[in-house]
């Protein structure tokens, strides 16, 4: 992994939640605004999958299906929870999506793990 | 689906919602982790593994009951997570050797962030108040 390219995909997630949990606060329906911030956050996911696919390979630890199963379930959170969310009609639709990105987050120190302890040895 | 037609409002609506997304993603993660551990080292830490396997499931069944609007079903389910994760989080430490490698339970769910020992309890809290309402 790439150091600041995992850290911009991590804050820019912790930043999304950070405003969905506000506009859950207002009583937001999920719009348009939500779809565009999960759009940037996925950019930047699938920008680390293309990188990550680039780099993993040639690295020699044993890893490797763990990192990508977890880095592919990560990029389908999102998605699932704009889906899962957006059909609410109470301020949790928008606290859905918002929950996605602490979880995005969590996944990511995880996957960063994986890629410190069991890849990049 | 009797009881979410008479329902006013579904059980997975609401803040229901946020709880099954929690639910499907540690389903899901803790479900994958646990067939890949059963399946490629099952002897290292079996009583861990089969933990792991059964939390993956109880976590599955709560969310389809959740969604499904089945509230009986879904406030066993995380009671027994409750229990299960306050049992397993005992013996993790009273029964060290029994632990090799950490089950989702283990130590309070201390692997997970301690989400494991939060989500049962916030279940619980809503699924009560749902009931009464």
């Amino acid at each position: 992994m790439i150091e600041w390219l995992y850290l911009a995909v991590q804050a820019a997630a912790l930043a999304m939640s950070a405003w969905f949990f506000v506009d859950t606060a207002r009583s937001k329906l999920v719009g348009r605004r939500h779809f565009a911030g999960v759009a940037v956050l996925e950019l930047l996911l699938l920008a680390q999958l293309a990188v990550s696919i680039a780099i993993v390979p040639g690295e020699a630890g044993g890893g490797k299906a763990l990192f990508f199963s977890y880095l592919v379930t990560t990029i389908l959170v999102p998605v699932a929870a704009c889906f899962w969310g957006s059909i609410d009609r109470s301020r949790w639709g928008i606290g859905t999506v918002a929950a996605s990105g602490v979880i995005v987050a969590a996944l990511l120190l995880r996957i960063h793990q994986i890629w410190e302890l069991q890849i990049n040895v | 689906m009797s009881e979410t037609e008479a329902a006013p409002r579904a059980l997975a609506a609401g803040f229901g919602r946020l709880i099954v997304l929690v639910y499907v993603v540690f389903a899901v993660s803790a479900g994958v982790r646990a067939v890949f551990q059963v399946v490629t080292k099952f002897d290292a830490a079996p009583v861990s593994f089969t933990l792991s396997a059964i939390a993956a499931l109880i976590y599955l069944v709560a969310a389809i009951a959740i969604i499904r609007g089945a509230g009986a079903l879904a406030l066993l389910a995380v009671g027994v997570e409750m229990a299960g994760v306050l049992a397993v989080g005992a013996l993790s430490f009273a029964v060290r050797q029994w632990f090799p490698e950490p089950s989702v339970w283990s130590h309070f769910g201390s692997g997970y962030g301690y989400v494991p020992l939060v989500l049962p309890a916030v279940g619980l809290v809503y699924l009560f108040k749902r009931r009464r309402a």
